[in-house]
């Protein structure tokens, strides 16, 4: 399973799609909206994503975990708005020992968060919204938070 | 004009705010590279400044600035991206 969702993450589901009966060893991560950035309070995270290079690109990151480890993998993105307490990202891998579950797990998460294109805006309790994107934005006092993103 | 190529460049995040659309269509000279579809861009995306760190998708694919464009291609603007 590998996917680009508009709605809640089924957690159970990505679990199971990766169930094995030869596989001892299932690690799943899961990222949250976190409450807070840059000391500044967060109510939400937007997300975007360019939809046909970030499908190719989770294929080819669950593919690579996949022989390096194994496992079996599946891994979704939210796009759009996500709640503070909300899953943006889920990903599970299986394999036969727990080590190298937790290391296919860790590999997809890692690699997604450098490769995939899809970008997130913080939307502030005040009303201000921030692009997590490289790019100077129309909100100069918290601008360009490359690497303090509010989770993960 | 006969020698123009028709392209998309495709706009995402902060690039996408700026051009108010997230697909634009663009007649630019054939064999225009991908790095200089920059120039071409509307002057409120041009604004921005050539963002640091600007990577270039070509029809879907990873591709470096200086690939030549052909009638039809899309290209992708890509900012550095911050999922997860």
């Amino acid at each position: 399973m590998i996917a680009l969702l508009d709605t809640p993450i089924d957690h159970t589901a990505l679990m199971a799609a990766v169930a094995d009966p030869e596989h001892g060893g299932l690690a799943t991560f899961l990222g949250l909206t976190r409450r807070e950035s840059d000391e500044r309070a967060v109510t939400a995270l937007r997300y975007e994503a360019y939809d046909e290079l970030a499908l190719s690109e989770l294929t080819a990151i669950a593919s690579e975990a996949e022989a390096a480890y194994g496992a079996r993998v599946a891994v979704v993105h939210r796009r759009g708005e996500v709640a503070v307490g909300e899953a943006s990202v889920a990903v599970a891998a299986s394999a036969r020992h727990r080590p190298a579950a937790f290391a296919a797990c860790r590999y997809v998460i890692d690699e997604l968060k450098v490769r995939a294109p899809i970008w997130k805006q913080t939307v502030h309790a005040d009303g201000g919204t921030t692009w997590i994107d490289g790019c100077a934005s129309g909100d100069p006092a918290h601008a360009h938070a490359h690497g303090s993103a509010p989770h993960a | 004009m006969g020698a123009d190529i028709r392209v998309t460049v495709r706009l995402f995040a902060s690039l996408r705010e700026a051009a108010g659309t997230g697909r634009l269509d663009l007649n630019v000279p054939a064999a225009t590279t991908v790095g200089a579809l920059w120039s071409h861009l509307p002057e409120g995306v041009r604004d921005h400044g050539l963002p640091e760190g600007l990577r270039y998708a070509l029809n879907h694919e990873w591709t470096l600035p200086g690939a030549p464009l052909r009638d039809g291609d899309e290209v992708a603007l890509v900012l550095p991206v911050s999922g997860g």
